[in-house]
């Protein structure tokens, strides 16, 4: 089963799981962002590679062009002003409380992925057979955990990016890449630009109202309940 | 239960004024949205002027109907196939989008004039006008993927108007609705995955034949429900909603409490009876968890101290009736007569909350201006200073009681007749404690309010017409009771 694997695939899999855990979980904040920009650069050639050419130049011109930038610009990088830009966030939450939603989301994630398993037993891009959705799969189980387990809010923006970006591929596995998913995919990303632009304003006026500390907080744990 | 969504062929074509209505009615808000962005109007009669062809769209769309019954639009564009309807469903819930969006347009200057704006109150005027323009299209789509993009058009704007106050407590809950509406919509897409991988369409009419029980039919209407569930505040689902509301503008809290919640509603509703025809225990489930929050929506609006949080608690609790509907619009074994009154109840008690629920936050939005006070004890001394204000209030919670003859003592009545009929008595109990605890928050800011010992505080003068528009609202969903043939007629016209 293994020697059917597509070397390119396997290696455009192996690097965008590699560059969706730094982006997720690497303390340095601008690194992090870096590492969001060559994720996206990596799903517009994943999307080339499963045979969709417009969802390449959809995911460029969105997930590169558009919403790489919105982070930075949320961290304080493209217009400076009187706050200092981001550089690294902190984990100030109790063990247990982490624990408990980490787990809470990873059984919501097996339930899902148990779903898609066995309900849809005719996937048009099966997981054992194309590492891409293999590499879906984690991103969106470790995503979904970072959401959780993140109270920075630019930590959850980048963590919602991500989720989508797999949820994206998991949609292609599912249903192939005929026009109507293509059209739901790049709808989906338009939607994910326009959200991280709204929440990349939001971040920079709670930075300039209430300096860094405010981007921590965000009320009770009440979010995982999705 | 799909035909009374109008999910079957129209008999006629619709005319070439009909289109140009529909065009109106879709395009119109956005653009005198984006006019108003770069012309802030300061009194009320430019936004009289704007309205007038808006609602003359809705009219002319309501007329075709009257006189074609069911009409659809198909396109398709690059392979994929959209499709619009027009149900008497959808023309009813568009002339409530239409009245409700202009009486928070004209709302709006007077508003603004008084709480000294921020810099960025001129984008207020777009994004509402985004919203009535999405909210239009939801009623109209009959595709998942039209349907989704209207959502999520929607939803951002939503966001986008909730935070412009600007307040740091507004922008995080803000920043928390955002996340967590991004996040719903992932899980709605996921369950549109599901039905694409599976039956290869995604238009409402041919999934609905297609379309068959199964592990690949719940587990869709799972995700989708809980994506939607998620941005509809339905109950376990809610706390997103009452800080987002605190600290928002009276008309934009009008607009989402009253709309934005409920299109996430109707879409479920019209999903789930695609996806779950005569299911057993998906709608109970629904409907235990309404009965829920008919009772924690009216406990934290009775025990609250803030005006606002009473509001939007109570739209909790409100959202709970529809939910205990669930079983008898979805499920099995029901009589044809129990399932058209649920129907009708459903709706008329929809449509009743949206207009009394937009005028309760207007007169509390005009009493918070006036007295300057958040709380409940604030209200000291009102009844002899604002009584205008307060008698808007307490038609609104007239609707909100069910007592005769609002709409929502008729969609009540009829509700209360399907549950007698199909004997699900503990649904009534809930409709009845629901009642009890409304009477008791509502009372209980009356007791304040018309405290006399209160000494005399220096009251701002609200603008002209603000107490007027938010009356309209609430004499509306007051007279939808007496006047209850017109949209029980709609919701029944165009079947086969």
């Amino acid at each position: 089963m293994i020697a059917s694997f597509n070397a390119i695939e396997v290696l455009l899999a192996l690097f965008l799981t590699g560059s969706a855990l730094v982006c997720l979980f690497d303390r340095h904040l601008v690194r992090a962002c870096c590492f969001f920009v060559a994720f996206a650069i990596a799903m517009s050639l994943a999307w080339w590679q499963l045979g969709a050419p417009w969802l390449a130049a959809v995911e460029l011109v969105l997930g590169v062009g558009l919403t790489g930038p919105c982070f930075f610009y949320a961290l304080g990088h493209v217009s400076p002003d009187t706050s200092a830009p981001l550089k690294h966030d902190k984990f100030s939450e109790h063990r247990s409380r982490v624990a408990m939603r980490v787990l809470l989301a990873m059984a919501w994630f097996v339930m899902v992925g148990a779903a898609i398993r066995y309900v849809i037993a005719d996937m048009v891009y099966s997981p054992s057979e194309h590492p891409l959705l293999l590499s879906g799969v984690v991103i969106a189980a470790t995503a979904l955990a970072a959401f959780a387990l993140h109270r920075h809010l630019l930590r959850r923006l980048l963590a919602f990016n991500l989720l989508g970006s797999a949820v994206f591929m998991l949609l292609a596995g599912v249903a192939g890449t005929s026009a109507s998913a293509q059209a739901l995919i790049s709808v989906g990303l338009l939607v994910a630009w326009l959200g991280s632009l709204l929440g990349a304003l939001l971040i920079r006026q709670l930075l300039r109202l209430e300096g860094v500390e405010a981007l921590g907080r965000d009320g009770e744990p009440k979010e995982k309940a999705t | 239960m799909t035909w009374r969504f109008g999910l079957f062929d129209s008999t006629f074509a619709p005319l070439v004024t009909t289109h140009w209505a529909l065009v109106a009615a879709l395009v119109l808000p956005l653009l005198l949205g984006l006019l108003a962005a770069l012309f802030p109007p300061k009194r009320a009669w430019p936004v009289v002027l704007a309205s007038v062809p808006i609602l003359g769209s809705g009219w002319l769309l309501l007329s075709a109907f009257g006189e074609a019954g069911l009409l659809r639009w198909q396109w398709e564009i690059a392979g994929v196939l959209l499709s619009l309807r027009l149900n008497g469903l959808s023309v009813l819930l568009l002339l409530t989008t239409q009245g409700i969006g202009v009486a928070a347009a004209l709302y709006t200057p007077g508003h603004l004039r008084l709480t000294d704006p921020a810099p960025l109150a001129r984008w207020l005027w777009p994004l509402m006008g985004i919203v009535i323009s999405a909210l239009s299209l939801i009623w109209l789509a009959t595709d998942l993927l039209t349907l989704y993009a209207a959502l999520e058009l929607m939803g951002l704007a939503a966001v986008g108007m909730l935070m412009l106050s600007g307040k740091v407590p507004a922008l995080v809950a803000g920043m928390r609705y955002l996340l967590l509406a991004l996040v719903g919509s992932l899980t709605y897409l996921l369950g549109v995955a599901l039905i694409l991988g599976h039956w290869g369409r995604l238009d409402l009419q041919g999934l609905a034949e297609v379309i068959e029980p199964g592990p690949v039919a719940w587990f869709a209407a799972a995700m989708i429900g809980a994506g939607l569930a998620l941005k509809a505040a339905l109950f376990p689902l809610h706390a997103w909603l009452t800080p987002v509301h605190e600290n928002a503008w009276t008309p934009v809290s009008a607009l989402h409490a009253a709309l934005v919640i409920k299109a996430s509603l109707f879409m479920l509703l019209q999903l789930w009876s695609i996806l779950l025809p005569d299911t057993f225990y998906a709608p109970r489930i629904i409907a235990w968890l309404g009965l829920l929050a008919i009772v924690w929506g009216g406990l934290l609006a009775w025990r609250t101290d803030s005006l606002k949080t009473l509001v939007a608690s109570s739209t909790v609790a409100q959202l709970g009736y529809l939910m205990v509907a669930f079983p008898l619009l979805l499920g099995p074994d029901i009589a044809p007569l129990p399932r058209a009154l649920a129907w009708e109840g459903f709706w008329l008690q929809l449509i009743g909350h949206a207009f009394a629920k937009a005028a309760m936050f207007m007169a509390a939005g005009n009493l918070i201006l006036a007295t300057g006070e958040h709380t409940l004890k604030g209200l000291a001394g009102t009844s002899r200073r604002l009584p205008l204000s307060l008698l808007v209030f307490g038609i609104a919670s007239i609707t909100l009681m069910g007592l005769p003859p609002s709409s929502g003592f008729t969609a009540k009545w009829l509700l209360l007749e399907a549950m007698i009929i199909t004997q699900q008595w503990w649904a009534v109990a809930a409709l009845l404690i629901g009642t009890l605890l409304t009477a008791a928050y509502v009372f209980r800011m009356f007791r304040y309010s018309f405290d006399e010992t209160a000494p005399r505080h220096r009251h701002q003068p609200l603008m002209p017409g603000m107490d007027f528009i938010a009356l309209v609202l609430a004499l509306t969903a007051f007279g939808l009771g007496l006047l209850a043939h017109f949209p029980l007629g709609l919701m029944h016209g165009g079947g086969p």
